[in-house]
């Protein structure tokens, strides 16, 4: 029973990592990334290279969502950058934009075949909790998870240049007036984005099939999760993904037939009751 | 037979560089058959999945089918016509495949219908081919509604097909299991027609095989599932002896890895994949793919030791680079059978074509074979086998084949319903 929870914790955590990015941005650049999956796939084919390379699961991690990350440079350096006054239809139109061209990139460079790395041995073996087995990878994720998401919380309330982003998020003319350059930091804001995003693709690698538009299927989830916790927070990205796992896990276990429906249920109730999300703001 | 098999296949290797070109000189190259007449280009609408995890799959099937074009237009073509076939992405959606076969036929000039990876999208564009009056071969949706209800009770003429059904995935597997030692199963499939309907056939045919079985536990997997790590924790709470499977595509190659971190190989005694010797499954998982996993498809490469299988893998891997799949086979044999029912009914008219089709035999890569005349499905052999690393091929290949005849396991007109 518990241990079913643990195993949906631990396969919240790549939600986590990617709608942790998506909010992030959302929050601080008021922009809709709606490639952001696919940033989360191209974290696992570039990590897939990485290792080819390396053969080695440790630079693989290191070396996949720092490309990712460079190549969130040249989004935002290169276009999105270039409709920040624009209508958010076309924001949203340019993301989704990506999503195709990136996908069928992946396609073309590394045809539609599964790729699929071996579990590194160091964290291919089991621990027993009662009478079930708990992949050592899943602890790992679990503690990926939690060691991202107190990095985050110390860089955003700790550090000056967190300080900057929040006052950005909260106000950003004002921040404007008081001198921040905002220009630089929507860069810096969806390089880290990127990099997250590409981070939970990394960690994906040996144990899922990547497959060009593997991205699809986590960013719609990764909305659900922000909508759910509210746009722009990230303590609401984390309680969002933690729930959805679990609703996941112990659907899965006692209502197998609405399991599907559940994360969308909770996503309506809470537009419902506070549309604003369970961390969010409210506006106006 | 064999020296016009050698001049074939010396012919084929000749033309491949011709292929494109031999679409424009179809007579200086081939002519065995007479001109018919027919119009020109014979066209072919397939549509297969191409996109998502499950995208490599549909891969294979544009090879089969492209193969087949190939080769039949280095040779004349159909009775003097070439052969053009047309892909698109059926995304297991019934609206998008509906919207498909009208586009196919009623936009761009479709004389035939091949393809469908989905059942419920087989069943769904079954139901509106008597109103496109075009021929339709399925080449893997695999639900028995389609042969069982759809064609044999309800008469839906226009349809065919030639993989086999799901009795491969749930009655064959059931002849295999009863002689394993394995008392309890569960399962993880996917939660659609096909993931279903195998799983009912398979505790119907192993009860009445094995009357001591119990079935502990079940969990079903949407389509686009990319973690089955809880529906793994699920069913292993149960403690099975043994797991059945109907995963299929990446899903497969997913569910198959994290088993192996759940330790589900080390606690259970047999483990069954339905579809788990498909080529991209095979290729997808390499060395990761457990020694001793059941797995099966709608025909295997390595099957049967006959000169045409051989012909066809031959040709298949200097085409593409790689050993081909089974959607590659049975998409193959759609554009094959077609072939050789139209210069049969010496027309492309459906009516004629379904005459033609009705009771066909074709010598197919997978084996000799016959279309069912009272339900038109195509009645063959595919073995089962156990996963192993055979040094000797670049992607883990079948051991121990277990072959059941086709008497054994296909389910026969008038279609008893499945109890349980």
């Amino acid at each position: 029973m518990l241990f079913q929870g643990l195993v949906g914790l631990s396969e919240a955590m790549y939600l986590w990592l990617v709608a942790a990015g998506l909010s992030l941005i959302f929050g601080v650049m008021r922009v809709l990334n709606f490639a952001h999956g696919s940033l989360y796939m191209l974290g696992a084919y570039f990590a897939w290279v990485a290792f080819r390379v390396s053969g080695s699961f440790w630079v693989a991690l290191l070396a996949g969502p720092l490309v990712v990350a460079a190549v969130g440079w040249a989004m935002e350096f290169g276009f999105l950058r270039r409709v920040y006054s624009a209508p958010e239809a076309f924001q949203l139109l340019l993301t989704f934009a990506f999503v195709l061209m990136l996908d069928d990139a992946v396609k073309l460079v590394f045809g539609p075949v599964y790729q699929s790395p071996p579990t590194p041995a160091a964290l291919s073996g089991a621990v027993l909790i009662g009478h079930s087995v708990l992949p050592t990878y899943h602890l790992f994720i679990l503690g990926v998870g939690a060691l991202v998401g107190f990095g985050l919380w110390v860089f955003l309330e700790k550090t000056s240049f967190g300080l900057v982003i929040r006052a950005t998020a909260a106000d950003r003319e004002m921040a404007r007036a008081l001198g921040v350059r905002a220009s630089r930091l929507f860069t810096w804001v969806f390089i880290l984005g990127a990099w997250l995003a590409g981070l939970g693709g990394a960690l994906s690698m040996p144990v899922r099939a990547i497959s060009p538009g593997m991205g699809e299927f986590i960013i719609i989830e990764a909305f659900v999760v922000v909508v759910l916790g509210g746009l722009g927070s990230l303590r609401g990205a984390f309680v969002g993904s933690l729930l959805i796992g679990l609703l996941h896990a112990y659907g899965l276990l006692f209502m197998p037939v609405f399991e599907l429906a559940l994360g969308y249920m909770a996503m309506a109730l809470v537009l419902i009751v506070r549309p604003w999300g369970l961390f969010g703001i409210r506006e106006g | 037979m064999a020296p016009r098999r050698g001049t074939t296949r010396r012919r084929f290797l000749k033309s491949t560089a011709l292929a494109v070109a031999g679409l424009g000189l179809p007579r200086a190259l081939g002519g065995a058959t007479a001109d018919l007449k027919l119009k020109k280009p014979i066209k072919i609408g397939c549509q297969t999945i191409l996109s998502g995890p499950l995208g490599g799959y549909g891969e294979f099937m544009r090879k089969g089918a492209t193969l087949a074009m190939e080769e039949i237009n280095a040779q004349g073509g159909i009775g003097g016509s070439p052969i053009e076939i047309s892909f698109r992405d059926e995304e297991l959606k019934v609206d998008v495949g509906v919207k498909n076969a009208r586009y196919f036929v009623e936009d761009w000039g479709a004389d035939f219908l091949i393809g469908i990876d989905s059942s419920a999208v087989a069943l769904a564009v079954g139901e509106i081919m008597p109103s496109l009056d075009r021929v339709l071969i399925v080449t893997h949706g695999a639900t028995e509604k389609y042969n069982e209800d759809l064609v044999f009770k309800r008469h839906v003429r226009q349809c065919f097909r030639v993989c086999v059904p799901v009795y491969q995935d749930g009655i064959a597997s059931a002849l295999v299991s009863k002689d394993l030692p394995v008392k309890r199963w569960a399962t993880i499939s996917p939660d659609y027609e096909y993931g279903h309907t195998s799983w009912r056939m398979f505790r119907a045919y192993l009860k009445r095989f094995k009357p001591d079985v119990e079935f502990v536990g079940e969990s079903f997997a949407k389509f686009g599932t990319v973690d089955f790590s809880s529906h793994i924790s699920k069913v292993m709470g149960s403690s099975p002896e043994g797991i059945f499977s109907t995963e299929w595509g990446g899903e497969a190659v997913t569910m198959v890895k994290q088993a192996k971190l759940f330790k589900v190989f080390e606690q259970t005694k047999a483990f069954m994949i339905g579809m788990g010797a498909a080529m991209d499954v095979l290729q997808g998982l390499g060395a990761d793919y457990p020694d001793g996993v059941w797995a099966s498809g709608r025909y295997y490469f390595g099957y049967p030791d006959s000169a045409e299988n051989k012909r066809f893998n031959d040709a298949f891997r200097k085409r593409w680079d790689t050993y081909p799949s089974y959607p590659s086979e049975t998409a193959y044999t759609a554009v094959q059978a077609l072939k050789k029912a139209v210069e049969k009914a010496r027309s492309v008219e459906t009516e004629k074509v379904i005459e033609a089709l009705e009771g066909l035999d074709l010598d197919r890569p997978a084996g000799k074979c016959v279309i069912r005349k009272e339900d038109h499905q195509a009645v063959y052999a595919v073995p089962w086998g156990q996963i192993r690393h055979d040094p000797k091929f670049p992607m883990p290949t079948l051991t121990n084949l277990k072959l059941f005849t086709t008497d054994e396991y296909y389910r026969k007109p008038p279609f008893a319903p499945v109890e349980g």
